[in-house]
């Protein structure tokens, strides 16, 4: 049960808004059309809320093969539940805890359980050119790739508290609070002060190394 | 631990209260777009499962996994999967194991049944007089049973297998 009072930011040090608020808007509404049939809302709630839906699979370092099972079944259960959501506009949250629930329940499985410590991930280029990587093939963008090559490598090495939250917050567009605490199980309250926290590190050891 | 913050201080220019740490969470999001983005075929898949929206079924919900809701059996390590799912007063039993799938229909009957693993159409199997069914493969990935029953459709929750 819910009290009056009205959540504050009081649990982030920055009045930092996260995006949440401005693109998950319409996300309500997007749920609604979909139940009605409108293909092109559903379409529109891929896009948005996929990369949500992977950072809770990759926050929990599944297997590849288990990564991929995970999300498509979040997929398959969202399109099955559609109409019965009782909040629509918070498809996200409903998403983000499906696949934390799906990882849990693929970690039980313990025999299929395999960490993902490849350091070939690094090397591993999508086979489709995003925007972004099209800006890698460019030879004056080298000392950018080498930019967030190394960043990835630090973020990599961060303990496994920070590099779980910082998985699912770099998701795109930034997800709410709720979302990230429905994907990683964590108080909305504790994510403000861990999210500094496990930044400032970052931040260190960035500088220790003279990158960034 | 790695937590030496005078460089840190010494750059930024900020007091502790006062990191600045909304760009390095941008750069992570640029970095993520690149180095670990959601894969093509997957989105493909997603946008493709809309034709999983099923107004006229019924949902039937997972209410017992053995992978979550039952002690593991020390040094078995092909027990069947059990898994039992509800809609209203129809119970669908399942065990999936090496050799494939099995079932049972509680209230005992006939029904058709659909073994999907995706939005395309599934491989069709039936439950006999006594609500009994038999898969041969057993499903990779995710899956669900789509049951035509005494006039009525009912769909499975979706689950990895």
């Amino acid at each position: 049960m819910r009290s009056g009072a009205f959540p504050t930011t009081a649990y982030d040090v920055l009045p930092y808004t996260r995006g949440g608020d401005v693109d998950r808007a319409d996300v309500g509404a997007l749920v609604r059309s979909a139940v009605d049939g409108d293909a092109a809302a559903w379409k529109a709630l891929v896009e948005g809320l996929s990369p949500l839906v992977w950072s809770v699979v990759r926050a929990h370092r599944l297997s590849d093969a288990d990564g991929h099972e995970v999300y498509q079944t979040v997929w398959f259960r969202f399109a099955q539940h559609l109409g019965r959501i009782r909040e629509p506009h918070k498809a996200g949250s409903w998403l983000a805890s499906t696949a934390r629930h799906e990882c849990l329940r693929t970690i039980r499985s313990l025999n299929r359980l395999t960490v993902t410590d490849d350091p070939r991930l690094l090397d591993r280029v999508s086979e489709e050119r995003t925007p972004e990587q099209s800006l890698l093939d460019s030879e004056e963008a080298a000392a950018q790739s080498e930019r967030i090559r190394r960043l990835w490598q630090e973020f990599e090495a961060l303990g496994e508290r920070c590099r779980q939250l910082l998985r699912v917050l770099m998701a795109a567009p930034p997800p709410s609070y709720q979302e990230v605490s429905a994907g990683l199980g964590i108080a909305v309250g504790s994510i403000g002060p861990l999210r500094q926290r496990c930044l400032r590190r970052l931040r260190a050891r960035l500088d220790a190394r003279g990158a960034l | 631990m790695s937590g030496h913050d005078d460089g840190v201080l010494a750059e930024g220019g900020r007091g502790p209260d006062e990191p600045d740490t909304g760009p390095l969470e941008e750069e992570l999001r640029q970095a993520a777009a690149i180095l670990d983005p959601v894969p093509a075929e997957l989105r493909r898949l997603a946008v493709e499962a809309f034709a999983l929206h099923d107004l006229d079924a019924r949902l039937a919900e997972l209410t017992f996994d053995s992978l979550v809701d039952a002690l593991p059996v020390r040094g078995a390590t092909d027990v069947p999967r059990m898994l039992t799912f509800r809609a209203g007063g129809l119970t669908v039993d399942v065990e999936v194991g090496g050799d494939g799938l099995l079932g049972q229909l509680i209230p005992p009957g006939p029904a058709r049944i659909e073994v999907l693993s995706g939005p395309r159409p599934g491989v069709p199997i039936v439950a006999d007089e006594l609500g009994r069914f038999a898969g041969d493969a057993p499903p990779a990935g995710p899956f669900a049973l789509r049951l035509r029953t005494g006039g009525e459709t009912v769909v499975t929750e979706w689950l990895r297998a």
